[in-house]
């Protein structure tokens, strides 16, 4: 049978014409919808207000949230501690012991080194902490990866600072509100990371995948450099990032770079902290140009 | 007659809530907040929730609300739940256009049509905005889509049993 050709209320104009209105109604909602998206595509900045206005608004509703899921998963971590306390005892105790003897061998390093470096007369600059806060959310419903702390423009954050935990780095600033701000993760697409390999130096460059990973790769062709549990760390080419924060372990090598997982899981370090940009010409916009792999580097700053 | 009498809950006085014509919308509005629980994910596998409960409440009633609410129901998600503005608005109001145009050629409807076509419409968000995320400079690649696809898909029958129970509510059943 074939579809009536149009929908017909009845005889009553009215309801004819209001039909017909409504329709027109939701083509136009359709436009409109299109020309906002199209905005916050090609011209992100325009929707700053709003949207720093909204992250102080639900902020505050999922940090109080938060805390609550962090002390019930804090009670059930508890308990399962003390499960078998005896044998976590024994292997804290021999890791401990382990520990002690590796600090001692990077104190000896680390005299060494400065050492060094004031033979050699490096400008040393040591990042400054601009704020600390609360991982207190995070965009679960979309492939983007975002996470919502609680620190924003009064606590001195801007647009593109970057955020660390203690395990590594997070990512950087994307939208900032005055008590809140959204940071766009290391594990996001749109986040390309200068970086190099811990164990020799090799720069390479680290990009999100949208699922959790990290996709690496060496920045010039030639042998797979990784080797599995091989550690990334930030170069601070680009002068955003400061050079040497952990950013992933690499778990798995594919034809020529690997898969890596983030070494600061948003979901465990409940803190982050807001960096100021390794050079602050960073900040003004588009990231200085490195003298040395500008091709690579260039889309550091590429996203949103 | 005397029987209804009899029966347990008094029939006398029930009817529709004066707020009737807008549990829906709230109802979406609401599902949008959950949005903001504290799950701090390194993989995105949610569903939009807002998104299921304008499905399961459109394929429910067409008359629910007026189809061209979901343009500022829209709205409300992306601010709350910061996806890029104007994502939902799109998606949403292309949802009712749809289900519109789907009203007039199904010639009968039963539970596994309208999950059907739900799965077709959140499968149409999703490729929306994985197009959106390529031009925003997260050229994810196209199988990231699907475990969250899944994972709305089947959180779907929730929405609807929701949506019915509401309706039931808001009807005075």
């Amino acid at each position: 049978m074939a579809p009536p050709t149009g929908a017909r209320p009845g005889w009553s104009r009215r309801a004819q014409y209001g039909l017909f209105f409504s329709f027109l109604a939701i083509v136009a909602g359709v436009l409109v919808g299109a020309v906002l998206l199209g905005l916050s595509i090609y011209a992100p900045s325009a929707y700053a207000g709003v949207r720093g206005v909204a992250l102080d608004v639900t902020a505050p509703v999922s940090g109080s949230l938060r805390a609550v899921t962090s002390t019930v998963t804090g009670m059930v971590t508890g308990a399962e501690n003390y499960w078998d306390a005896a044998r976590q005892n024994g292997a804290l105790k021999a890791q401990e012991a382990a520990l002690r003897r590796q600090i001692i061998e990077a104190r000896a390093i680390l005299n060494e080194n400065a050492q060094l470096k004031a033979a050699l007369q490096l400008r040393e600059r040591t990042p400054v902490a601009v704020a600390n806060g609360r991982i207190v959310g995070s965009s679960f419903e979309s492939q983007r990866r975002f996470a919502v702390i609680s620190a924003g423009r009064s606590d001195g954050v801007q647009v593109g600072m970057p955020v660390r935990a203690a395990d590594g780095l997070v990512g950087r600033i994307v939208d900032a509100g005055a008590t809140a701000s959204r940071v766009l993760l290391v594990s996001d697409r749109a986040n390309v990371v200068p970086a190099r390999l811990l164990r020799t130096g090799q720069a390479v460059i680290s990009t999100g995948r949208g699922n959790g990973t990290i996709d690496v790769r060496p920045l010039e062709v030639g042998r797979n450099p990784f080797r599995r549990g091989d550690i990334v760390v930030t170069s601070g080419t680009g002068g955003l990032y400061p050079p040497g924060v952990p950013i992933a372990r690499v778990m798995k090598l594919d034809d020529d770079g690997a898969i890596a997982v983030p070494m600061a899981d948003p979901a465990d370090a409940s803190f982050a902290q807001v960096e100021r940009p390794y050079e602050e010409a960073a900040l003004a916009g588009e990231p200085a140009a490195p003298t040395t792999n500008a091709a690579a580097t260039g889309p550091v700053d590429g996203g949103r | 007659m005397g029987r209804s009498a009899l029966a347990g809950k008094s029939q006398i006085g029930r009817g529709p809530r004066t707020i009737a014509p807008f549990v829906a919308a709230i109802s979406i509005a609401l599902a949008s907040l959950l949005g903001l629980l504290p799950l701090v994910a390194q993989v995105g596998w949610g569903p939009s929730f807002g998104f299921l409960m304008l499905l399961a409440w459109r394929l429910l009633r067409a008359d629910a609300f007026p189809g061209w609410w979901a343009a500022p129901l829209g709205l409300w998600n992306d601010v709350v739940v910061g996806e890029p503005i104007g994502l939902s608005v799109f998606v949403w109001t292309l949802a009712m256009l749809l289900l519109g145009l789907a009203d007039r050629r199904t010639m009968w409807r039963d539970y596994w049509i309208e999950w059907l076509l739900a799965l077709v419409l959140l499968f149409i968000g999703a490729v929306v905005r994985w197009h959106v995320d390529a031009l925003m400079g997260a050229h994810n690649e196209f199988h990231v889509i699907w475990p969250p696809l899944i994972i709305a898909v089947l959180a779907f029958p929730v929405a609807a049993w929701a949506a019915a129970r509401l309706d039931r509510w808001r009807l005075g059943r």
